[in-house]
């Protein structure tokens, strides 16, 4: 509002030189719109356009070629009352959030807190627990699916060696699930390495202190390190629990022909709306199915939100 | 304020004449496309196929030259789509309005597409060129009809048979020519080829679930799996389906779902397949796999013979499945593409396809000839021929128009049934119950 009001005093002062079509202010204003438009125009173009049709396809049968007219809540009727499909992926979906969002959290601080330590060789492994992280997509997959392999598979013949028969990992539908989230903590690198930058910024002089008052390892740890990282932690938590939600790729690739594995249990909620709409192009049950999945994520974090305050610790704030 | 409005405004004039050029350089771009004629004046129509292997891709382009050359009014352009795509795209031009003239397709779901307006009515064609729908085997004519009416044009197909190796056959005692001519001898004979190593096999001779699933023994049963086409509805629970699966389920508990596990974890492509590797004695496939044995198991003395019937004398029923050619809605050009489908549909069209791809092939003619073809090997004739006479008791099981994402719910249930964690029964009276439930949703 200010500049607003600087250009208006400006213009009410008399002013007799040649009449520019722009002023300076006005020319900087455009050129700036002209720098953001890439990207309004992709936004507008490319994702709240169809986003705004998604919703709009969410009441009605849409099936791209045949049809598509207005039914109401029928999709989102049919989807709690009749597609037992959607309670299972569902339950599939909460179930893989549940347990692997606080183990890779807890595991990259823990990992982070040991990478910390000042011993020989911390960057070689600092590095070495950091290159799954650089690793993705279906690669890794095909090479866990080899690793998880039943007989031959590494997982399952180093626990011979401590005399285990290793489960059939991903064929007994009892395993699928923690076997994907065994394979999801092979990559905390990520994670680990946003810790590890933030114990890094916490002040030696806390320490200190800690130390004359005569405070041990653990009630270091979780007065003074842990307090210090709930930002970052609180960060972590709300991008994992909505990736964790929109898990698609893994089990689309680790299961047959991407149908959710043995006796569906790795049909998570993603790769059902998959089917719906790309396999029996049902678009429109897609696409409601879509926005329920937005709403929970949007709720949890809300949730998320509403209880940070009671836990998380900014530097400089005064505890209430 | 008034200055932000007049850059906005200018930006919005910006982007709109920005939005114009597109505009305008795509339907110039559109229009070149569009145009009926190419330089020497014929109407050039657009072939999509996912056909784009080493193998497959020189065969059809083949085709399309051999039409080509053959008239001068039409000229077909071939365009490549990878499988994963091909579906998708053709969707999405067909709602664009701007379709291929001709497509390769499902055969399982020509009556789903025209339901939803996604080919072509091909009955005002068929009316002028009657003798064309006689050219094919009954059962694939029928999958491309909608409501009695033809939407597409069957192209190939594929039929299941039991190979064995008669080597290891007359190792253990067993007539080399006489393969098991029912269920019960499948068993005996496979355990008898069984060769044991501790708790595990380093041979089995017959594995069931292995490329074939429980499915195809119920269609073999009966002829009929989890739909019956004249009623509408299904029938996943009925008797004959619920021993089908017993049986097969006291089978496959016989070497139990770990020890399956883990030699199935051996098998691999090409030499390392279970059946060219030495892994399984008796294995049942599409017929297409006499390539597999011709390219990497030249030394495998092996046999072909159809599916073992439930009990004697009873029918030998196979599965087979196929793609059709179809004109996509809303195809620019359809009677251009009607002629270019009576082509690849026609005697010498389809027995290149069948004698270079080793394929089987819709043309019953050409079926006949390919088996005769002198390029084919002696195995190669054998296998052709047994796998020509075998269509004519292959049945093919289009999806239901009222139901069709079924499968997804089926599946999970027999693989319960597997697991042991439901009996036969239950696992299908579920999916029965499943499956009217989605029936109903559907109405």
């Amino acid at each position: 509002m200010q500049t607003n009001l600087q250009k208006n005093i400006k213009r009410q002062a008399p002013n007799k030189k040649p009449k520019r079509l722009f002023s300076m202010n006005q020319k900087e204003e455009f050129q700036g719109y002209i720098f953001i438009a890439p990207w309004v125009i992709g936004f507008l173009i490319f994702t709240a356009g169809p986003l705004l049709f998604s919703l709009y396809g969410s009441f009605t049968n849409f099936n791209i070629t045949s049809s598509l007219s207005f039914i109401g809540l029928d999709n989102y009727k049919r989807m709690f009352t009749n597609d037992g499909l959607m309670w299972t992926s569902l339950w599939n979906t909460l179930y893989y959030v549940a347990i692997s969002v606080p183990l890779t959290t807890a595991g990259a601080v823990l990992l982070a807190v040991l990478l910390n330590q000042n011993v020989p060789g911390t960057r070689l492994f600092r590095t070495i627990y950091y290159l799954p992280a650089v690793l993705s997509g279906v690669g890794v997959y095909l090479l866990w699916m080899q690793l998880l392999s039943p007989s031959s598979g590494l997982v399952n013949t180093l626990l011979s060696w401590v005399g285990i028969e290793g489960p059939s990992w991903l064929s007994d539908p009892a395993w699928t699930k923690p076997a994907l989230i065994f394979m999801k903590l092979w990559s905390l690198g990520g994670g680990m390495l946003l810790y590890l930058a933030s114990l890094q910024g916490v002040s030696k002089s806390l320490y200190e202190a800690a130390e004359i008052d005569g405070a041990n390892v653990f009630r270091k740890f979780f007065h003074i390190t842990l307090p210090m990282i709930t930002p970052i932690i609180f960060f972590d938590l709300v991008t994992s629990f909505i990736g964790g939600f929109q898990i698609f790729q893994e089990a689309y690739v680790m299961s047959d022909s991407g149908n959710g594995g043995p006796a569906n249990s790795l049909l998570f909620y993603n790769l059902h709306m998959w089917n719906k709409a790309f396999e029996v192009f049902d678009m429109g049950y897609a696409m409601a199915m879509s926005w329920i999945l937005f709403i929970i994520i949007l709720v949890l974090t809300v949730i998320n939100l509403k209880l940070a305050p009671r836990w998380v610790h900014y530097d400089g704030e005064d505890r209430k | 304020m008034k200055a932000a409005t007049k850059s906005i405004k200018l930006l919005l004039s910006l982007i709109l004449s920005l939005t114009l050029l597109l505009t305008a350089c795509s339907s110039n771009g559109g229009q070149g496309a569009d145009s009926d004629k190419n330089s020497e004046g014929k109407v050039v129509i657009d072939f999509w196929t996912f056909w784009g292997s080493e193998i497959r891709r020189p065969v059809i382009e083949k085709i399309i030259q051999d039409f080509n050359n053959s008239q001068d009014k039409i000229e077909v352009k071939h365009t490549y789509l990878p499988f994963g795509d091909i579906w998708t795209k053709n969707l999405a031009s067909i709602a664009a309005g701007k379709p291929a003239d001709v497509i390769i397709n499902d055969i399982n779901q020509v009556a789903h597409r025209a339901q939803n307006n996604q080919n072509t009515n091909l009955s005002k064609y068929m009316e002028k060129d009657p003798e064309v729908k006689d050219r094919f085997f009954p059962e694939l004519y029928k999958a491309s009809l909608y409501k009695g009416e033809p939407y597409a044009l069957p192209f190939n197909t594929d039929t299941r048979m039991l190979f064995y190796n008669k080597d290891m056959f007359k190792e253990v005692g067993l007539d080399p020519n006489k393969p098991p001519a029912t269920w019960e001898e499948l068993e005996e004979y496979g355990k008898k080829l069984d060769i044991k190593n501790g708790k595990n096999y380093d041979r089995i001779g017959y594995l069931p679930n292995y490329k074939m699933g429980a499915e195809v023994w119920m269609i073999n049963a009966d002829g009929k799996s989890y739909w019956d086409y004249k009623k509408e509805k299904p029938i996943i629970d009925d008797p004959s389906n619920i021993e089908a699966l017993t049986w097969f389920k006291d089978y496959y508990d016989y070497y139990g779902s770990n020890v399956i596990n883990k030699f199935q974890a051996e098998f691999g492509e090409e030499t390392a397949d279970p059946f060219i590797s030495g892994k399984l004695a008796m294995t049942t496939e599409t017929t297409n796999f006499f390539t597999k044995i011709r390219d990497y198991g030249e030394d495998i003395n092996f046999g072909i013979a159809p599916l073992p019937a439930k009990e004697p004398g009873k029918s030998q029923t196979s599965w087979g499945g196929g793609f059709v050619a179809e004109i996509p809605k809303g195809a620019e050009h359809p009677d251009e593409a009607w002629e270019f489908l009576k082509y690849l549909t026609d005697v010498q069209a389809q027995e290149h396809w069948a004698v270079k791809g080793f394929d089987n092939v819709a043309n019953i003619e050409a079926s006949k000839k390919a088996a005769e073809n002198p390029e084919f090997s002696e195995d190669g004739k054998m296998v052709y021929t047994a796998s020509v006479k075998n269509l004519e008791e292959t049945i093919i099981t289009p999806v239901p128009l009222q139901a069709p994402d079924f499968t997804n719910l089926i599946n999970p249930e027999l693989e319960k049934v597997l697991l042991g964690k439901q009996s036969p029964k239950e696992g299908l009276k579920k999916a029965q119950r499943a499956v009217e439930q989605l029936v109903k949703n559907n109405k």
